[in-house]
């Protein structure tokens, strides 16, 4: 306080006639919607008298609020009252506006630092935020704990409702041709499931399903070997886990936007990533393919008639599949094609009978539910 | 003038004196702000935008103000955010978690509950937006309100939506002023209840007119395309049969879809006349004047507006549509200030943040 009356004295040197003064002001109490119009007059200290043929009272400087910036006018508020309204001339003498509360246009940090330096901060933290939502499914993906994982596939897919189809030959089958693939020490569980969809899929948990569609159009086992080897490389580059934190950092980071752009814009980011997924789960592919000895061609060949009856797009799905948000076919049917040893002859990887035992898997298992939405 | 109003011989008690050079630096600043944030300004943005119309809007002799904040909208945001979207999030996982399992009907029932909770919250949200925007509007220091939280408002909601579709959509009308009735009549300014009694009838004729009218015009197309057909057949035979045919069809989908667009604001002007005419407050008559032709004023300028500007006359709507409501928005009667006591009721502390996020307007 002692500090304050220094600072006044000073100014009143300059300008000794104005130590004090009055200014018209009108006010409501909040109470009535009575208007009282009279003057405010300041004692040069901490308090601002009313003063109207309606009523009179003094209201400390300190419990005045900013309200808002009218053309001419400021509108004050009282932090003890808050319907309380005193309206201000806008130009007030410097010894007094001082003392008033200061003027907010853009709200309070925006205000303190500038418009300029507001804008560009808010843009850095900004870049920097997406930045961090967009790499850290990379980095954060691959050390989430694996038994977190499973315990997440379990939820969400469980025994898959009792479609998952097993036959003793069919069972062994599949477990070969996984061998071939997933060299690992704790294999990928691989199922066949009794959906007729050309499609298979990587889940949390280290779980790969193909559904008995892609089995059924499969010409031979060495197409479905470089479909469980792509399956089997989307659990080890721990793809799955990415996507879903990708997810959810970007709906979390778009929340803040209204949906329309955001579902856009998050639909063409998680394309762009599976894109480089999928890329990455063919050459684990290729690579397991190649030291199994298992020739590429029945990949290619699968590629080559999706090219020919989907043509070269995909959509988009919440887990990395087979065929979802891809690479274009006929660029893949490519890559597998090249892979393949010039004038090598590459053994079979199941007997007639394996991959017989592979087709018939379903419709052999007597215990097996069908896949149907009701 | 003091202590009485009396609206007798006054040209309108609602004058919006705002300029959109003045809020052209408001709305472009809440712009940048706004996207340099990702989004998150937006909440302020709308405090700014409405403290400027709000204060640009009087009634008789005293501007309205805005006295809601950005901060408060930001955590109405946040508590639907942690209250409502989460728990969706979560059903839906557990949904498609039943499907995968083979609890096919037991997974689709959860999966509709979250549309039910929905439905059910549309109105809620309703309610709560306009008592909202009525306990943040001061006008000579007081304020509006209502003591009702809502929840039961979106039960009536639920109901009367339901029942105005089972006579295929006939009922329509009567839920739409039935409901904006009961919204009202819970709504309060200073001491005194809003009182609405807005009837289904004056508006089902204009309802009548926009229900039928899908039939009307595809019998009348039919005529149409036949008609061009034989004008076609007689200017250049076979082809200009086809080519006649062709025409007649892109008349009848031109008029399909701009006349049932303008019977249906034909509709909405005559609604808006019929409930905000029905309203009153106190010795105070409401009126809204705006004409069919006016809203189609208001919605081809709004259309041109953001075409010419490439999107960019966007932020440009609101007030546009603030402009357009003060403007036609009449009142009559009489106020007594000394009786025009503050609310009682409670405030919420929180923004319409259900509102917000079913992206709907108060009124």
């Amino acid at each position: 306080m002692a500090k304050d009356c220094s600072t006044l004295s000073t100014w009143a040197r300059s300008e000794p006639m104005q130590e004090s003064f009055e200014v018209a002001a009108s006010w409501y109490d909040g109470k009535s919607a009575l208007r009282h119009e009279g003057s405010a007059s300041w004692d040069g200290l901490d308090r601002l008298s009313l003063a109207a043929p309606t009523s009179h009272i003094a209201v400390p400087l300190s419990d005045l609020e900013f309200g808002e910036a009218r053309s001419e006018t400021i509108i004050y508020r009282r932090a003890s009252e808050p319907d309380f309204r005193l309206t201000l001339p806008a130009a007030m003498p410097p010894g007094l506006s001082r003392h008033l509360p200061e003027k907010q246009v853009y709200g309070g940090w925006i205000d303190r630092v500038g418009l300029g330096r507001a804008a560009v901060g808010f843009g850095l933290v900004s870049i920097a935020a997406v930045a961090l939502f967009m790499t850290a499914p990379d980095w954060l993906g691959p050390r989430v704990p694996e038994s977190w994982e499973r315990n997440l596939g379990q939820a969400m897919i469980g025994d898959f409702g009792g479609r998952l189809c097993s036959t003793p030959d069919g069972d062994a089958a599949l477990a070969k041709l996984l061998d071939e693939v997933d060299p690992a020490q704790t294999q990928v569980n691989a199922r066949v499931a009794n959906i007729d969809m050309v499609n298979a899929v990587a889940l949390p948990g280290a779980q790969v399903l193909l559904f008995d569609g892609i089995i059924q159009q499969a010409e031979s086992p060495e197409e479905l070997a470089g479909v469980l080897a792509h399956e089997v490389g989307h659990v080890r580059e721990r793809h799955v886990m990415t996507a879903l934190l990708r997810q959810f950092g970007m709906s979390v980071l778009l929340a803040g936007a209204n949906t329309g752009v955001g579902d856009t814009v998050f639909g063409l980011a998680a394309m762009g990533y599976t894109r480089d997924a999928e890329r990455e789960a063919d050459r684990y592919a290729r690579a397991r393919l190649a030291e199994s000895n298992i020739s590429p061609l029945g990949a290619a060949g699968f590629f080559e008639r999706m090219a020919e009856e989907y043509g070269d797009d995909g959509e988009s799905n919440a887990v990395v599949g087979w065929l979802a948000s891809h690479p274009a076919a006929g660029e893949r049917a490519r890559d597998f094609r090249n892979a393949a040893r010039e004038g090598a002859d590459y053994p079979p990887v199941l007997s007639d009978a394996e991959f017989d035992a592979l087709k018939t898997m379903c419709a052999d298992d007597p215990d097996v539910e069908e896949f149907d939405f009701f | 003038m003091h202590g009485k109003y009396d609206g007798e011989g006054e040209q309108s008690a609602f004058v919006f004196e705002g300029t959109w050079r003045e809020f052209a630096p408001i709305a472009f600043t809440n712009l940048l702000l706004t996207i340099v944030t990702l989004g998150i300004y937006r909440f302020w943005a709308t405090a700014r935008e409405r403290r400027y119309l709000w204060s640009k809007s009087r009634f008789v002799d005293e501007q309205l103000e805005w006295a809601g904040t950005g901060k408060e909208l930001f955590f109405g945001f946040l508590i639907v955010l942690l209250l409502f979207a989460m728990p969706v999030v979560l059903i839906n996982f557990v949904a498609q978690a039943l499907i995968a399992r083979g609890q096919e009907i037991l997974g689709a029932l959860l999966g509709i509950a979250p549309l039910l909770i929905i439905f059910y919250l549309t109105g809620v949200a309703r309610f709560r937006g306009l008592r909202y925007r009525l306990s943040r509007t001061r006008w000579r220091g007081i304020r509006g309100g209502s003591d009702e939280p809502g929840f039961r408002y979106g039960l009536s909601y639920m109901w009367k939506s339901i029942v105005a579709w089972i006579p295929l959509g006939l009922l329509i009308p009567w839920s739409m002023t039935s409901l904006w009735n009961e919204r009202w009549n819970k709504m309060s300014f200073g001491p005194y209840q809003f009182q609405s009694d807005a009837e289904a009838g004056s508006v089902f004729a204009r309802f009548f007119v926009f229900y039928l009218a899908p039939f009307i015009m595809f019998g009348g197309a039919v005529a149409m395309a036949g008609m061009g057909m034989l004008a076609g057949y007689g200017i250049g035979g076979e082809d200009g049969m086809a080519l006649g045919g062709a025409f007649g069809v892109i008349g009848m989908i031109l008029f399909f879809y701009l006349g049932l667009g303008l019977i249906a604001v034909a509709f909405y002007a005559k609604f808006y006349r019929e409930v905000v005419g029905a309203t009153r407050w106190k010795d105070l008559n409401f009126s809204f004047e705006a004409s069919t032709m006016d809203w189609v004023k208001l919605l081809i300028g709004d259309a041109l507006l953001v075409v010419f500007t490439l999107g960019i006359g966007l932020i440009f709507l609101s007030y546009r549509h603030w402009k357009f409501f003060i403007t036609h928005l009449e009142a009559n009667g009489e106020i007594l200030l000394d009786e025009l006591t503050q609310s009682t009721t409670r405030t919420a502390r929180h923004g319409e943040g259900l509102l917000d996020a079913f992206d709907m307007g108060a009124i």
